[in-house]
């Protein structure tokens, strides 16, 4: 297979071509409530190919392997058409060869675990929440995903790599009279099995807060300054700042690349946030991408200033500017396009006490609980929270949503924790069609923002 | 019927075999450049088994690949109860939803048709950075069991989808259209989309108080998923859906009748049948506000002890495919049309709120019914639009704030799939919806 591809790329009449063939294997088991709903365990394969020609690019997912070498022509014949459509030819950055092999080594490799073992792990944590009073119901899922994937492309580069990632996460849900709550929780999010032992207390924190949440109150709508957890402000940089920094969606923006120009001030010089896949044991890490271009760490905004930027090779030509490894697809059905790896800001010098105290009428987030971004409008959920009255903290809030535009948003981050925690499930979708992502990593510290709309009543 | 299927008769008690496949070619442009196409021929294939009273599953790319049965047997071991049976054999309705001009058409097609939507929009716009999607699918699908069923659908979809970013604003103007057959510019579309970019130019920003809104059929999803939601037999059978023992009863506004419409020549999320191979049927959900059915696959059906509605699809709030297990959602959900015209609900207001989507619908607590987004759309005033909306969130609870609907259009037109494909809507005036804004 290996050479076949390679043979393909290399004697196709392309400005640049590359194939990635994938094998991956899915395992799956989830509970709903008392019943153990799902048990599968199977495995997929497919590959993808890029053409550039005449600086015109076409791509395509293929499932059947024989087929590769005529969908390489019909591309290369498309991209050709492709180019007509354009005055400017699209370019790739200089990027080096790379030949080798990149595994990956789990402390306990789930590949070696049972899947017995793996059903009665997750249902020990589902009995765990469904023992407790005012529980409705349960969501509880193991998922793991490995993919061994071969990439070829036609400047020689041959790299075989593997990404594997697994999880427990899922749902508590509890119901009194006609309120219906729903809280979080994920294991894992790394290649390593061994995280997801003994994490009943954490658990069990959660199956609480679903339960307060029944007596607790929607905040009351307008303006507020508020605190977010490292959860919350993980995914606020993520969703509100990191989709920005992904230089494919402002490839063809002008507006927004004029806002964002490399050296402009985004906020105080407290802040600084860096994309990461080389820290091992998040979701977001890994060597190589699905372009063949090493991971590398960029960092993306230095006390305040706009450092960095996140590239494909094309984005990184066209921007002039370095290659960054980012360009990843979820699998062989979709095209890679620049994604966040492990997005992070960097921990600051306050404390979450200071922080409280230095807030007379707001709110303290916690908890993320989906996000949404356009351009620089962004919008999300928090699980939870608490009111936070003359500095201290007070009754717990829920359904809670905040906004805001992103700019002023970053500008009115004030304080930042020193204590920087990573999430253990990554996730992210993006694109048309949408990939969600799996291995996207996010964290922070505590961070207070002093000024955000929440809705509520 | 599949000779997996007749492997399978031997060696487990049930089997299903659910096998897609797609040939889809798109062209893509953004800032008025073509940037790329794609062709992709993608199969796959899900194998469902019941073995010893249990359900397994497994997932593969094709039929003829080895192991497939033995991993689906394999998952049964662990499965649940399996609780009903697969769908026996039915007679299929026929349904409109194959034209072989959209499975000729050719990436140069595509080209044509967006540069035509891109010359005109260039007339009047050519500072804006306009991005054009088109694509066309033909789908082959399979659905067979051992129990009968004999599904083979052969179906075309031509989608096009255009807009720019509004400078300054991080939020755009987007509109889209779909179909069986090939599409060919609207000019109503176009018209439609400049002059909403028209609209943009100024920004404008509610008080906070209690509106009045109209919603736009790019955003009747605020009202139809939770709606959705709520209909599902899985959340029924779970207890969480706030309309348990409401047949019968007005839930929302007599103005509103919500029919599930899988039959309808033409559109393109029509079939003759689900995800499990059970037979579509037109099924009114909401009749002039009276709730009359709730959606059912073949598990929550028999868990609640009644037939599959034919509503068991592979899907999830975003995407789903082969891999997802059926669950009960409306197949091609449309809402009947009123008598008033869209231009008279927004002459008729002195003050509300045009809205044409919203952002972070999905994190809110949507299945009870509530919605709590960032607003996008225009500021309506004294009849006339004024501007986009700014730093503007709404919220409510359809199952209270849609019992009082002031008109629905005459108009209608496809919502824009993606969270909730589906069919024609009109738009829709809410007497009032909570507001956030200064």
């Amino acid at each position: 297979m290996k050479e076949r591809l390679a043979r393909i790329v290399a004697d196709l009449a392309a400005d640049y071509a590359d194939i990635r063939y994938e094998e991956n294997k899915k395992t799956r088991v989830a509970y709903r409530g008392k019943r153990l709903e799902l048990v599968s365990s199977y495995a997929t394969s497919g590959g993808h190919v890029r053409v550039y020609a005449d600086g015109g690019k076409a791509t395509a997912s293929f499932s059947d392997p024989g087929r590769v070498g005529s969908i390489a022509d019909a591309s290369l014949a498309s991209a050709r058409l492709a180019a007509k459509g354009r005055d400017r030819p699209l370019r790739l950055a200089d990027a080096p060869v790379v030949t080798g092999e990149f595994p990956v080594s789990p402390r306990v490799d789930p590949l070696t675990v049972k899947l017995e073992e793996k059903i009665e792990l997750l249902r020990h944590y589902n009995d765990l929440i469904l023992r407790e009073p005012d529980v409705l119901t349960s969501e509880a899922e193991y998922d793991e995903f490995g993919s061994k994937r071969l990439f070829v492309n036609s400047e020689g580069s041959i790299i075989e790599y593997e990404l594997l990632n697994i999880g427990i996460f899922g749902r508590i849900v509890t119901k009194r009279g006609n309120v219906v709550q729903r809280v979080r929780f994920a294991f894992g999010g790394n290649e390593d099995f061994s995280r997801l032992y003994d994490r009943d207390e954490e658990l069990m924190e959660r199956v609480a807060i679903a339960r307060k949440l029944l007596d607790a109150s929607p905040p009351r709508a307008g303006i507020y300054p508020v605190i977010l957890d490292p959860d919350e402000a993980a995914v606020f940089i993520h969703e509100a700042f990191g989709h920005l920094s992904e230089a494919d969606g402002l490839q063809n923006n002008p507006a927004f690349r004029e806002k964002l120009k490399i050296g402009t001030t985004l906020g105080r010089e407290i802040l600084n946030v860096t994309d990461d896949p080389t820290i091992p044991g998040h979701p977001g890490s890994y060597d190589i991408d699905d372009e063949g271009v090493a991971g590398v760490k960029t960092r993306l905004i230095t006390d305040g200033v706009l450092t960095g930027r996140l590239h494909s090779r094309e984005t990184a030509a066209e921007f002039g500017e370095p290659l960054s490894g980012n360009m990843r697809a979820v699998d062989a059905h979709f095209t890679p396009i620049v994604r966040m790896s492990n997005i992070f800001i960097e921990p600051g010098n306050s404390s979450f006490e200071e922080m409280v105290a230095s807030i007379d009428d707001g709110y303290y987030l916690v908890g993320a609980r989906g996000g949404q971004t356009s351009g620089d409008q962004f919008t999300f959920g928090a699980q939870w929270g608490y009111r936070i009255e003359n500095g201290r903290l007070g009754g717990m809030v829920r359904d809670i949503n905040m906004s805001g535009e992103l700019f002023s948003t970053l500008r009115a981050i004030s304080m930042i924790g020193s204590d920087l925690s990573f999430g253990e499930r990554g996730g992210c979708g993006k694109g048309m069609p949408m990939q969600l992502n799996r291995k996207s990593g996010k964290g922070a510290p505590h961070i207070k923002i002093d000024r955000v709309t929440l809705g509520g009543v | 019927m599949h000779e997996l299927i007749e492997k399978a008769r031997r060696s487990v008690d049930g089997a299903e075999l659910y096998w897609k496949r797609d040939h889809t070619i798109s062209v893509r442009y953004e800032n008025y450049r073509l940037q790329g196409m794609t062709e992709d021929e993608l199969s796959s294939v899900a194998l469902r088994v019941i073995a010893g009273a249990r359900l397994g599953a497994t997932y593969g790319v094709n039929p003829e690949e080895p192991g497939l049965i033995e991993q689906a047997k394999q998952a049964a071991r662990f499965g649940d109860e399996a609780g009903f049976s697969f769908a026996g054999k039915a007679d299929y309705e026929s349904v409109e939803n194959y034209d072989k001009r959209s499975e000729a058409l050719t990436s140069a097609d595509l080209v044509a048709l967006c540069e035509r939507v891109k010359e005109r929009i260039a007339e009047e716009r050519p500072e804006i950075p306009l991005f054009i999607v088109a694509g066309a699918t033909k789908r082959d699908l399979v659905v067979e069991t051992t129990a009968g069923a004999a599904g083979r659908d052969t179906s075309t979809r031509v989608t096009l989808g255009f807009g720019a970013p509004i400078k300054g604003a991080g939020i755009g103007v987007y509109k889209s259209d779909a179909s069986v057959s090939p599409l060919d510019l609207d000019p109503a579309l176009i018209d439609e989309f400049l002059e909403w970019y028209g609209w943009t130019e100024n920004k404008s920003t509610p008080k906070t108080g209690r509106l009045p809104i109209i919603l736009a059929p790019e955003a009747a999803y605020l009202f139809l998923l939770p709606l959705a939601a709520g209909l599902s037999g899985e959340a029924v059978e779970k207890g969480t859906s706030p309309l348990i023992d409401k047949i019968g009863e007005r839930i929302v506004s007599e103005r509103l009748t919500v029919i599930d419409d899988p039959l309808r020549d033409g559109d393109p999320g029509s079939r003759p049948f689900d995800d499990e191979g059970v037979p579509c049927r037109r099924r009114p959900l909401l009749d002039a506000g009276v709730l009359t059915d709730y959606l059912t696959d073949l598990r929550t059906g028999a868990a609640l002890g009644r037939p599959s509605t034919g509503n068991g699809l592979k899907r999830e709030l975003f995407g789903g495919g082969t891999e997802t297990r059926p669950n009960p959602w409306p197949v091609n959900i449309t809402v009947e049309p009123g008598d008033t015209p869209y231009r008279e609900m927004i002459s008729s207001l002195d003050e509300g709120l045009l809205v044409t989507g919203g952002m972070g619908f999905h994190s809110g607590n949507y299945p009870q019914g509530e919605f709590a987004v960032q607003a996008i759309g225009f500021h309506i005033k004294n009849g006339k639009v004024v501007g986009r909306l700014d730093r503007t969130m709404i919220s409510g609870n359809i199952y209270k704030d849609f019992k009082d609907v002031a008109a629905v259009s005459r108009e209608r037109r496809l919502g824009p799939g993606g969270m909730l494909p589906g069919g024609p809507v009109p738009y829709i005036l809410v007497d009032s919806l909570r507001v956030a804004g200064e």
